[in-house]
């Protein structure tokens, strides 16, 4: 770092990092300059001029705006004179000729209530105790501060607009907007969206969509950003709108495994009322998405399960823990280990996940525990024998220096949402964004002519074979890294001989130039990230895509590099933590292999119990032998799961033909439906425990809500059912306490505490409490591990072509499509998305199909399991890229208004992603006399 | 000489015998000429001399500034004398083909000047063109072509001398002898600001990055100014050639021309101008076959006042809002998509080339010491003779307007002015001995800025024209900064209670009030200046603001009814 910069404010010496603003070093030492339109970590703008201050530099005296002028040395800053407190009350007086400021003048502010008479007889909506942002108004702070005159000398003038309350989520009254421009440049700058735009100019410049009227319209992505960062009560979140907080709690977000930072906000009535992305958050750099802004007040919802309930003649009966446990306990008994199964929630802590782990092989004697949306386990362990480490190189915000990202098969604007931040970040700042996938997502819209590969489905890994190929033809490499800290580059060379780019280019139908020029794109880039996901992956193949996006990721250096790495995207919110505490059928904590004997042997010991060492089901497995009879008991920690998710399809018909299943959920639902006992659950604002992300890093939940009935956290509810068996090693007061047991017997854990843990998340690998964690893996030669390439083999296209539904649809979902209409209709109310739907046909299908272009049709999915269809209706567009492929975009849009409009008292695990779907394909006769 | 100039050079030359060996008609053009109806004048003379066999020519020109004698005719045959008609209407054509060019008599009734073509060619009863006061007031540089070439022609341009100042930088002038010579010549800046055009320049020369952008900023929105669009509409390639000069003496490597959306002439007249300089090689790779590769491209804004800062200018061009950027980073640091740029107004880079041909020195022999070279002012208003006329800086404001513009009409006294723009604020009587130089017109308490004066006759209403102005800014502020949005919303509002005579003397301290606000906070000129045509005018019509207090009776043309023309667009 640089020398810092020594210069006084306001008298005081302080020293300024070089390139920060004057309003930032103040800000760093504690001296408060007022500011209106400046918002930490978003570029400055200098339109309010509230922050000016008098400068003295090389002699000149200047008055400057502090938020866009830097630190120079020896200057001299006063932030408090007559002339600037003068300029900025003349400022706040023009401000409040528009802004409804009965309260704001006035003295007695604090003293009044929304209901009270007013002695001033200030009209209801001119009061702030009438608006839905009085408690935190960062304008209201602004004002006070200022200490201005009762009355103002100028005329005001309400602007008495209509409010914009139909629209999901959040509610926009530009009778409160400054024109500060935070929400613009927030969705601009940060999030790269640019739903919102400043609309008109002088007196009337004020905020609105950037297309239509109602956000639906305009590509808004429902993050919240810009309710965030409003000063005042324009943008507001409309539930719990006028409700106040009483504590405001740090926690993780637990939707998904970015691991967003929260400021929960906690009302009096012990209710979750708010969450707002954390500025602080290492992970999100403060940002959210509509799942974790809009979605996370499950807790509050009516009808959680408050006490034990166990199941007699067929009903539900309360109990207490104590009969729970015990009918549980006698249950489990009952059935041999291998008839017996754990599914862990996603949103299981990482204490949660090692007790159900350590109950799973110590109290049942079975290895037959897994993470309900550890569906792609492949995906991570797939990279075990590249690069030593299940999980992801490197770190989040990496990608926003990136030069490349590729990303295949995945679609993180939806799934990981807060990950594509920083990867838009990288494409607005030049960097070539590869997609290779069939489906349209938002990234493929970043993506530069001819970069947006999309292959036949299921042909995914020969092609990123084919990119490794010519990325070696090329001579692309990173010769000195890879004779240095690689193995293997032999034998790849040998089995890459096969992978002609004729042929590849044949079974992928993708161009050989293409090819190539997604290869020069990845391979010369100074830095190529790549993001893999099994969205539009076979099953067959998940583990070859592991190996192939490592090896790529080795052969051009691109492990151990900032700005490069591998990331997996997989869901759920502690995924990767529950596979390193060894919620995993395969793995016990650390990454040990149950077959692996000496360490088996070890952890026995630390356990006090002998360790099953055949591998267990994976939760994909475990369906299928709940449903063919082999498993008869189980326990589903539910909170999280929902079994309509593409991958769990038939659990809930499986779980009907159990003998015996314990269910610990926050609600009533489809899983809890056939339990014999039922342990209420506590939510994630109501827990301390931890959280690894996927960038391994692990974060501290913190408890905001109380827990006023008899729910327990599942690593409580879990160590209680392993007493209640007789099993020992579950004496735990606390969730540190088990977090320390976890530190002590997974390795790369050894490091790290809850104590360590409350000033901020920790990346391992973290061996001892001195190291500060790992942000890079391999970013050293690693001692314990030489990162090798294993080789892969090109495959033709596996025909699994239903001869019913012989299409495969690509559902593509996108923010928006400028060339494609967009009408928005209002029902009681609500705006909902309307347009028409274009199918992309190949011609060679829509002629063997009799359909012309622009003609309506028909998609129906093949039922799944539980019977389910998928229909889509549109017309035809005739241009597809392959033969059998069918591709459908819609708008996510449509996706926040059926989130809005849930019944699912938990609805973000609910939003459907991606799958490709086998369709069929028929015309639709349209009636004589309908256009 | 390069081998590819001599050539051009060559063909120009010819272009222009061949112009000049046959009757030659220039009817002046440009938005003056225009709106005077000159294109029916062309027409009827290119319908008229269809039918008559004398080899001639018809050309529009560019204007010659004397707005006042549009349709303005000139008319030369090979041997006679130049005459110029005045005001000619599509009826008095046949009579001048018929007479002057198939007869080759011109007409003395009908001339409105005429130039020699010889020694003792005499045209009884009519003035000399040179001798006319305006036109011998004026010293020509930027507009040298006006009215003498056709502007859309490349070859009349060079074979008046035109590229012979890149032709000379560039065989034999290394980029830093092109900018000694612009800082030598003393060339301030013509957009406002008055900065040593050199200086500025060295700025970016200095900057060792491998892209530069040259930007020329055409956006001239300032009502009563016509200028900038007068040299695009008129002599197009002086403007091209200063550019390619100030891109070569900077390092650049591209120029951007940026007008103003709607000005359609001037930005026809560019584009025209910019093709063909590609096809000629003065555009492009290997600049008339040197080293020096540059390409220029022509931009378009929205419509915005504000668009002609010069950082909002930028956000425009990158396709965004335009808003002023904040400062630093300066342009010459961070420009257009960040890469180093230098903004200059149309007017600085005009005289470039001649400074470049004729060197700095003789430049600064031309206006005041402080302020070299002239001034294209552009008189319009309650005067006798409105149009453009390029000045030596130096003549007192007073010159102008009764040496040149004839004074108002009707024998009427002049009141006041309004100039350098809406931001300009405005002159009573007691400046009008002012000279016109930077420095001067400052201490003055106006500004220069783009030239345009625009004169009030003794009838003018001081308090309603103010309102005018301050209307202008307010609906033409972007709405960035919070003191000029909200700022300029209340002084206009403020100024409408003062017509309506309903207004109070504390009135004029909450306005003083919101103007300093404004001029300290604010992030352009347009917030800043702001404030001027309120002070300016109280300044010297203080007596008429007193008569609008509420108390008072107003004066003539107030509208106590509230009845004047407000734009619509105040608030929402």
């Amino acid at each position: 770092m640089a020398d810092p910069i020594k210069l006084t404010i306001d008298g005081q010496e302080i020293e300024a990092q070089p390139g920060q603003t004057i309003i930032q070093a103040a800000m760093d030492s504690g001296t408060y300059i007022p500011y209106l339109c400046y918002m930490p970590k978003m570029k400055p703008y200098g339109a309010c001029r509230m922050c000016v201050v008098e400068t003295e530099s090389n002699g000149r005296t200047m008055t400057q705006a502090s938020c866009t002028t830097p630190v120079a040395p020896d200057m001299v800053v006063r932030t408090k004179t007559g002339d600037i407190q003068e300029l900025r009350r003349g400022i706040i007086d023009l401000l409040m000729t528009e802004h409804p400021h009965g309260c704001l003048t006035c003295h007695r502010i604090e003293l009044c209530g929304p209901q009270d008479v007013c002695l001033r007889h200030v009209r209801v909506t001119d009061r702030c105790t009438i608006c839905p942002k009085n408690e935190r108004c960062e304008l209201k702070d602004t004002v006070r501060s200022m200490e201005l005159d009762l009355t103002n000398p100028m005329e005001y003038h309400f602007r008495d607009l209509p409010r914009h309350v139909d629209d999901p989520f959040y509610d926009r009254d530009y009778n409160l907007c400054i024109v500060c421009a935070r929400c613009v440049r927030v969705c601009e700058e940060v999030r790269f969206d640019t739903a919102l735009t400043l609309v008109s100019r002088s007196g009337t410049a004020l905020v609105g969509t950037s297309h239509g009227t109602s956000l639906l319209e305009s590509g808004c992505e429902f993050c919240g950003a810009c309710v965030d960062v409003c000063p005042t009560g324009a943008l507001v979140e409309r539930d719990y709108k006028w409700d106040k907080a009483d504590t405001q709690v740090t926690t993780i977000c637990s939707n998904c495994p970015v691991g967003c930072q929260v400021i929960t906000e906690v009302n009096k009535r012990n209710k979750a009322i708010r969450f707002r992305g954390d500025l602080a958050g290492e992970a999100n750099n403060g940002q959210l998405c509509f799942k974790g802004k809009f979605a996370s007040d499950y807790p509050n919802k009516k009808g959680r399960f408050r006490y034990p309930l166990v199941k007699i003649d067929s009903e539900l009966k309360r109990t207490t823990w104590a009969l729970a446990l015990e009918s549980a306990a006698e249950n489990l008994k009952k059935f041999s280990p291998d008839q017996i199964a754990i599914i862990a929630s996603p949103r299981g802590t990482n204490e949660d996940n090692y007790v159900a782990g350590k109950l799973a092989r110590v109290a049942l004697g079975t290895n037959n525990i897994d993470s309900a949306l550890n569906l792609n386990p492949e995906l991570t362990e797939g990279l075990l024998p590249s690069t030593g480490y299940g999980a992801a190189t490197n770190s989040i915000w990496e990608l926003e220096n990136s030069r490349c990202v590729m990303v295949i098969g995945g679609n993180p604007t939806e799934e990981q949402n807060v990950l594509a931040v920083p990867v838009k970040k990288a494409a607005r700042d030049g960097a070539d964004i590869v997609v290779i996938d069939a489906r349209e997502t938002e990234l493929t819209r970043y993506c530069k002519d001819g970069l947006w590969l999309r292959p036949k489905p299921g042909t995914e890994v020969t092609l990123v074979g084919g990119i490794l190929r010519a990325v070696m033809d090329e001579a692309l490499e990173d010769k000195e890294f890879v004779n240095t800290r690689v193995d293997g580059l032999q034998d790849i060379k040998q089995e890459l001989w096969s992978f002609d780019l004729v042929r590849v280019a044949q079974i992928t139908g993708i161009e050989e130039d293409q090819i190539r020029a997604a290869a020069r794109a990845y391979g010369s880039a100074e830095s190529a990230a790549i993001l893999y996901g099994a969205d539009t992956i076979l099953a067959e193949e998940k583990t070859d895509l592991a190996l192939a996006v490592a090896n790529l990721a080795l052969v051009t250096g691109n492990i151990g590099r900032a700005g490069g790495g591998i990331y997996p995207l997989f869901g759920g919110a502690n995924t990767q933590g529950s596979n390193d505490v060894g919620a995993n059928p395969r793995f016990l904590p650390g990454y040990v292999s149950v077959q692996d004997e000496s360490a088996r042997a070890q952890l026995s010991k630390e356990w006090g119990a002998r360790i099953p060492d055949q591998a267990g089901l994976s939760i994909t497995e475990m369906v299928a032998a709940m449903a063919d009879g082999t498993i008869k008991a189980a326990i589903v920690m539910a909170d999280g799961i929902a079994p309509d998710q593409p991958g769990l399809e038939g659990l809930q018909a499986a779980l009907d033909r159990l003998d015996f299943l314990l269910v610990s959920d926050d609600f009533p639902g489809e899983l809890s439906h056939f339990a014999d006992v039922i342990l209420p659950s506590a939510a994630f604002t109501e827990i301390d425990g931890t959280f690894t992300n996927l960038e391994r890093r692990v974060q501290l939940l913190r408890r905001g809500m109380t827990l006023n009935y008899e729910e327990r956290p599942g690593w409580a509810a879990l160590a209680a059912l392993g007493r209640a068996m007789g099993a020992s090693g579950f004496e735990f007061d606390t969730a540190a306490d088990v977090f320390a047991e976890i530190a002590s017997i997974v390795p790369s854990y050894a490091g790290i505490s809850h104590d360590r843990l409350e000033s901020g998340g920790i990346q391992w690998p973290c061996a001892d409490s001195e190291a500060s964690g790992t942000a890079i893996l391999h970013g050293e030669p690693d001692e314990a591990f030489r990162p090798r390439m294993t080789p892969m083999s090109i495959r033709e296209l596996l025909d699994v072509r239903d001869s019913e539904y012989p299409f495969t649809l690509a559902h593509g979902r996108v923010l928006h499509v400028p060339d494609h209409p967009v009408d928005v209709e209002n029902r009681d109310g609500m705006n909902y998305i309307s347009r028409d739907s274009y199918v992309h046909l190949h011609p060679n299908d829509a002629s063997s199909a009799g359909i012309s272009d622009g003609e309506m049709v028909e998609l129906r999915s093949k039922p799944d399991q539980d019977g389910n269809t998928v229909t889509f209706i549109g017309y035809a567009k005739l241009e597809s890229p392959h033969p059998g492929l069918i591709s459908v975009t819609t708008l996510f849009g449509e996706v926040a208004s059926a989130m809005q409009d849930s019944d699912d008292p938990d609805p973000a695990p609910r939003v459907r992603g991606l799958p490709l779907m086998a369709v069929s394909l028929t015309k639709v006769s349209v009636p004589a006399g309908v256009a | 000489m390069t081998v590819a100039f001599a050539e051009l050079r060559e063909r120009a030359d010819r272009r222009w015998r061949e112009l000049n060996d046959s009757a030659w008609v220039r009817v002046g053009g440009g938005v003056s000429g225009e709106a005077a109806g000159c294109d029916e004048v062309i027409d009827a003379f290119n319908s008229e001399l269809a039918s008559v066999d004398v080899s001639s020519t018809v050309s529009r020109v560019g204007m010659y500034g004397l707005c006042y004698a549009e349709p303005l005719v000139d008319i030369k045959t090979p041997g006679g004398p130049r005459v110029w008609y005045a005001n000619v209407t599509p009826e008095q054509v046949p009579g001048l083909v018929e007479k002057h060019v198939k007869g080759g008599q011109p007409v003395g009734a009908q001339a409105f000047a005429y130039e020699s073509a010889g020694e003792g060619q005499v045209l009884q009863g009519v003035a000399k063109f040179q001798d006319l006061p305006d036109v011998a007031a004026q010293t020509r540089i930027a507009t040298r072509n006006f009215g003498h070439i056709d502007p859309q022609d490349l070859l009349q341009y060079i074979a008046n001398g035109g590229y012979a100042g890149l032709e000379k930088a560039l065989d034999g002038m290394a980029p830093d002898q092109v900018l000694d010579e612009v800082k030598g010549s003393g060339l301030r800046g013509r957009g406002g600001a008055a900065f040593p055009t050199g200086l500025k320049w060295s700025f970016l020369s200095g900057n060792p990055a491998p892209v530069k952008y040259v930007l020329c900023n055409c956006e001239e929105g300032d009502p009563g100014a016509f200028n900038d669009k007068a040299i695009l509409e008129s002599d197009p390639h002086t403007l091209l050639e200063g550019l390619i000069l100030a891109g070569y003496a900077t390092g650049a490597t591209k120029g951007f021309i940026f007008i103003r959306q709607g000005h359609d002439e001037p930005i026809n007249a560019a584009r025209k101008a910019v093709a063909d300089a590609y096809e000629a090689g003065l555009l492009g790779e290997n600049i008339l076959g040197s080293e020096f590769s540059y390409d220029a491209e022509v931009v378009l804004t929205g419509d915005s006042y504000v668009a002609g800062e010069e950082t909002a200018l930028m956000e425009a061009i990158e396709g965004k809002r335009s808003q002023p950027r904040y400062r630093p980073p300066f342009p010459a640091q961070a420009g257009l998509w960040q890469k180093p740029s230098n903004i200059n107004n149309v007017k600085s880079l005009s005289y470039v080339p001649q400074i470049i041909a004729r060197g700095g020195e003789w430049f600064k022999t031309v206006g005041t010491e402080k302020s070299s070279g002239t001034a294209l002012v552009c008189l319009t208003g309650d005067i006798v003779r409105p149009g453009l006329f390029e000045i030596p800086m130096g003549l007192t404001i007073r010159q102008v307007l009764e040496d040149i513009g004839g004074g108002a009409p009707g024998a009427k006294k002049i009141k006041v002015l309004q100039t350098g723009g809406p931001l300009g604020g405005v002159l009573g009587e007691e400046a009008f001995d002012t000279e016109i130089d930077f420095d001067a017109m400052s201490a003055a308490g106006a500004i220069l800025g783009s030239g345009g004066i625009i004169v009030g006759d003794e009838d003018v209403n001081v308090v309603d024209l103010t309102r005018a102005l301050v209307a202008f800014n307010q609906f033409e502020s972007c709405g960035k900064c919070f003191p000029c949005r909200l700022g300029t919303t209340h002084m206009l509002e403020t100024l409408d209670r003062v017509c309506m005579n309903k207004a109070y003397e504390e009135d004029f301290a909450l306005m003083d009030r919101i103007g300093s606000s404004m001029k300290v906070g604010s992030l352009c000129g347009h917030g800043q200046l702001g404030y001027n045509p309120i002070l300016s005018a109280v300044k010297f019509f203080k007596d008429e603001f007193d008569a609008c207090i509420a108390e008072h009776a107003g004066p003539v043309g107030a509208f106590p009814d509230g009845s004047m023309i407000t734009p619509s667009r105040t608030r929402p």
